[in-house]
């Protein structure tokens, strides 16, 4: 009997735990001001993709610091392995920060001429996230590449 | 919006790769910062468009959103075909547009 009602008390109690932050949650949801293009990282590649898988390659290479003291100006560089001929070459490539309010960072879109495939800027990080760098070959397929960066003061004041 | 555009290396013969640097000074408002005085929301302002064009034929098209940061730089690469003027075209969202050019002289 002891144990019976220990695991029904211990089982309200977990219960009002997990209840907690889902309040919390709410209130800073309702507070949160909602940026003009706000998309979500989902959104943001169904649109770009339109469905199509998008697979993690090595061939894309994306350099970010892994922790940015600042979030306001975090450098991006983005570059591909292609030998962008007329044939062969990159597209485009996209660069997102998943947890930003607007997911979307930039979207580069390429030509033979760029003769290598490289974007550089720098972008601003609301909190620690995954930048997430997805690139469109000429031939229709998509590659990805990310990297966690750890932001200990916010850029999106 | 100022702007300016950058070639590196200074020196660079017909068949390099070189790098393009693009800078504005833009404020990059996100539309979700509030003002520390008033309290109220500034008003999003940021690049939205930024296109490269190498003798007027189109190099690299770039849709850009307020997650880039204040002062944006945008570098990319591009092969030196021949002598030529580089034009980039940058407009923002309150339709404000600048045309920055750079000439291309290879030396061979």
């Amino acid at each position: 009997m002891e144990r019976r009602s220990f695991l029904k008390g211990f089982g309200a109690v977990s219960a009002c735990v997990a209840l907690v932050p889902t309040i919390a949650s709410a209130a800073d949801d309702a507070k949160k001001v909602t940026g003009p293009n706000e998309m979500s990282v989902e959104s943001a590649l169904a649109a770009i993709t339109g469905g199509k898988p998008v697979t993690p390659s090595s061939k894309v290479s994306l350099s970010a610091p892994e922790i940015a003291e600042n979030g306001a100006v975090v450098p991006v560089k983005v570059t591909v392995e292609s030998p962008m001929s007329a044939n062969d070459y990159v597209k485009a490539i996209h660069v997102f920060g998943s947890k930003n309010n607007n997911s979307r960072c930039a979207n580069v879109y390429l030509t033979p001429a760029n003769g290598e495939a490289s974007f550089a800027t720098r972008i601003k990080l609301g909190a620690t996230q995954d930048v997430l760098a997805v690139v469109e070959m000429s031939n229709g397929t998509f590659l990805s590449a990310k990297q966690n960066v750890k932001v200990t003061i916010g850029g999106c004041g | 919006m100022k702007t300016l555009v950058k070639i590196k290396p200074k020196d660079y013969n017909i068949g390099d790769i070189v790098k393009i640097d693009f800078m504005a000074m833009h404020p990059m408002e996100s539309g979700m910062r509030k003002d520390k005085d008033t309290g109220a929301i500034v008003p999003a302002h940021y690049i939205n468009e930024v296109n490269f064009f190498f003798n007027d034929k189109m190099l690299t098209k770039m849709v850009t959103w307020e997650s880039l940061s204040v002062n944006p730089v945008l570098s990319i690469s591009m092969k030196v075909s021949a002598a030529g003027t580089l034009k980039v075209l940058a407009k923002d969202n309150k339709g404000e547009s600048v045309e920055t050019s750079a000439a291309i002289t290879p030396k061979g």
